[in-house]
């Protein structure tokens, strides 16, 4: 197409509001699509992260770090003193030791401020007491609950010893942080902003993928169908409305029970699904342009009949084709989640809007309505404007509607 | 001069209507009936000299094009015979080199140009993939052609429907004429144009056929234009050819009753008023032609046995043939 011709088919298009804001929304679906990554606070893949504190709150609350156990041993030597961490794992909350005047030794946490359950001290030597603690029936542990200030004070009334060591267990309260959770969380504690936007991407790329691939498989037999007639248009044909007699989702659930799940499996079963809508419009209009002179042109001119159907017949009916895939996206995304809603579609672990929903479900009656809905209405919309982008498109290919 | 570039021999072409393999099948087993068949072309036995211009002349319907396309050889043909240079096509079709040397000039001037190729594609395509030209040499090659059908170099740089009906005719006979042929066929190359662009059209394809010497085959219901342009004219009727003979003989002493109502209808300056006589009737369905000579419920002349004896073409004087029982040879 030339330009002038592009340039007037935009001014056409353009002519419906609804149509440009809904390519302004199908673009910025497909943006987000792609920037997920940068886009989202929070990598919803990423179970390490996920607490189960932070499960089912509601939209606007914050995130809670949840309280945990840290053990040190601290070792006096002189006037150095040493931590050595005994927790295993990389904890928020460190344990340090200084010294506070005449025998005495301050025992804290790292960051300042927060706040500790209790800190428990152990085994000190002979002499020494922990200001404000009480002491283990039997064994020598003094533990503080709700210290001051998150330190206790060791003290003693003679000296302490020059070198002794001891072991001091903090456990710190569930701390508030500054991320706000702007839609909630699930019930697996995913923020659900994130995993929305990470499932505009699967549901985007399993949309674009399937209906691309249906694309290619369904042109390609249709336009095989139109050249070779007979035999082969009958047998293709037939396929055509064998898989068009069936409802769709039907056959996307057979197939998935089948070959099990995965976004893979979603995408072929879609693209069975699909290639059906293809393969039937490529084979009507590269009949009707079949019929042109210009191909008996290209035959008289002995071209090959691929070189013919590629390069002369194809072009002529890549335009409705293209209609066809607009639309067919939109299908292709809500088939998917579909699917995923009745739990054949994608794994749990990689939740696409259909699965999303599906997972809220559960909730919707205990007035946690923010894991279905706000999946729901961004899926709605993304859906809307894909349909409403090829109706448009449908529209202007259509010479019956000019006016 | 005289050499035979092109011969057809009892050619026919016949469609079966409204089929399709389970209806066959259907037909042939459950209703014992024979599938409809509708005979385009039939028997029809024609040359063509080199350098020479023929004429096909009949109304719609009568199997003009489907006539045009067999020997165009994009059609095959249900029966007969068609050699080009004494070489049957079975064989000269299959060097797709050769079989170039076989074009063809479409109808419509907008359905036979691809509209998403730009000119110089529709033009150069077959040459550079035939190996007539190479590719870096194409656009001289296209704008060489283009100067030949008196459009401008640049106009390989757009696309048809930014070109009037008698620009785009040229561009079709530009595409026809970039594979070098020896033969070419002009479908109602100018039915779909007004009169003066017709005009114009028709004096570009004497050009080209003088300084090429190309054999032409001229189809048209015009019979004006058929005059002017042919050497020899071939009357159809209903997928038969009724008349052949050189033009000047044809127009002089017709000798058909189908030719001569033809040449009746044609306008003339006269001042004299005219009374028109349409020939009488319809032309009747291709499906149930009539029996014996097709013409024969139209004819004023029709005996009784016109509707049982199908006429075979005879020889009325040296190259004068015809397909009429009542004219007695001379």
């Amino acid at each position: 197409m030339s330009t002038a011709g592009f340039k007037d088919y935009a001014q056409h298009f353009a002519e419906s509001r609804a149509a440009v804001v809904s390519l302004a929304v199908s673009l910025a679906f497909v943006a987000c699509a792609i920037f997920a990554p940068l886009l989202s606070p929070t990598d919803p893949y990423d179970l390490t992260q996920l607490q189960l504190s932070d499960a089912l709150k509601p939209t606007g609350s914050t995130r809670m770090l949840p309280g945990e156990e840290v053990r040190a041993n601290i070792r006096i030597d002189g006037s150095a003193t040493s931590v050595q961490p005994a927790t295993p794992a990389k904890t928020h909350v460190t344990l340090v030791a200084e010294p506070c005047g005449l025998n005495c030794l301050g025992v804290g946490v790292q960051p300042e401020g927060t706040r500790l359950a209790n800190l428990q001290i152990r085994n000190l030597p002979a002499g020494a007491t922990v200001e404000g603690a009480r002491k283990h029936p039997v064994q020598s542990w003094w533990t503080v609950d709700n210290p001051e200030g998150g330190k206790v004070r060791i003290a003693s009334n003679g000296p302490l010893p020059a070198t002794f060591t001891f072991l001091a267990i903090a456990r710190s309260m569930d701390q508030e942080t500054d991320f706000v959770f702007h839609l909630g969380t699930d019930s697996f504690g995913r923020d659900m902003f994130s995993a929305i936007l990470y499932g505009v991407r699967i549901s985007v790329f399993v949309g674009l993928v399937a209906a691309g691939a249906a694309m290619v498989i369904g042109t390609g037999l249709g336009l095989l169908s139109a050249w070779r007639g007979g035999i082969t248009d009958a047998i293709i044909m037939r396929a055509v409305d064998f898989m068009l007699g069936l409802p769709a989702l039907l056959v996307g659930l057979a197939i998935l029970a089948i070959l099990g799940n995965g976004v893979s499996k979603v995408v072929l079963a879609i693209v069975i699904v699909q290639w059906s809508y293809y393969a039937r419009t490529a084979r009507s209009f590269a009949m009707s342009e079949l019929g042109k002179e210009y191909v008996e042109a290209a035959r008289c001119l002995r071209l090959s009949p691929a070189r013919i159907m590629l390069r002369h017949v194809l072009p002529n009916c890549m335009p409705q084709i293209i209609v066809l895939f607009t639309l067919n996206i939109a299908s292709a995304i809500s088939l998917e989640s579909s699917l995923s809603f009745l739990g054949v579609g994608l794994p749990l672990t990689r939740p696409s809007l259909g699965m999303l929903i599906a997972s809220g479900y559960e909730f919707i009656f205990s007035h946690k309505y923010w894991i279905s809905i706000y999946p729901g209405i961004v899926l709605l919309v993304m859906i809307v404007a894909m349909n409403l982008l090829g109706d448009r498109l449908r529209d202007l290919n259509n010479p019956r509607l000019d006016r | 001069m005289n050499e035979t570039i092109f011969e057809a021999r009892d050619l026919s072409r016949s469609f079966s209507v409204g089929s399709s393999p389970l209806r066959d099948f259907a037909d042939h087993f459950l209703r014992d009936r024979p599938p409809k068949v509708l005979r385009a072309v039939d028997n029809v036995s024609l040359s063509l000299r080199e350098g020479e211009t023929l004429g096909i002349v009949g109304e719609s319907g009568c199997g003009k094009s489907t006539l045009a396309r067999m020997i165009a050889g994009i059609l095959p043909a249900s029966s007969g015979e068609r050699r080009f240079r004494d070489e049957p096509y079975e064989s000269f079709l299959a060097r797709n080199r050769d079989a170039l040397k076989v074009q063809m000039v479409f109808q419509d001037p907008l359905s036979s140009l691809n509209p998403r190729l730009r000119v110089g594609d529709i033009i150069g395509e077959a040459a550079v993939l035939h190996g007539l030209v190479r590719r870096p040499q194409i656009k001289d090659y296209v704008a060489d052609i283009l100067s030949q059908v008196g459009l401008p170099a640049d106009s390989m740089g757009r696309y048809p429907h930014q070109f009037s009906g008698g620009q785009r005719q040229r561009i079709g006979i530009a595409r026809a004429l970039a594979v070098k042929p020896d033969m070419l066929i002009c479908d109602e190359a100018v039915a779909a144009l007004d009169v003066s662009v017709q005009a114009q059209i028709i004096n570009l394809l004497m050009d080209i056929k003088q300084d090429s010497g190309l054999a032409m085959i001229f189809i048209s219901h015009d019979l004006g234009v058929i005059r002017h342009l042919c050497d020899r004219v071939a009357v159809m009727y209903l997928g038969r050819v009724v008349e052949l003979t050189e033009t000047e003989q044809l127009f002089a002493s017709p000798l058909h009753p189908y030719t001569r109502m033809l040449l009746e209808g044609m306008p003339k300056i006269s001042l004299q008023r005219r009374r028109f006589m349409p020939i009488q009737g319809e032309i009747p369905s291709p499906l149930s032609p009539p029996s014996g000579c097709h013409f024969h419920p139209r004819c004023p002349m029709a005996t009784e046995h016109c509707g049982r004896i199908r006429p075979e073409l005879r020889e009325a004087s040296s190259g004068h043939v015809h397909a009429c029982l009542n004219i007695e040879p001379c």
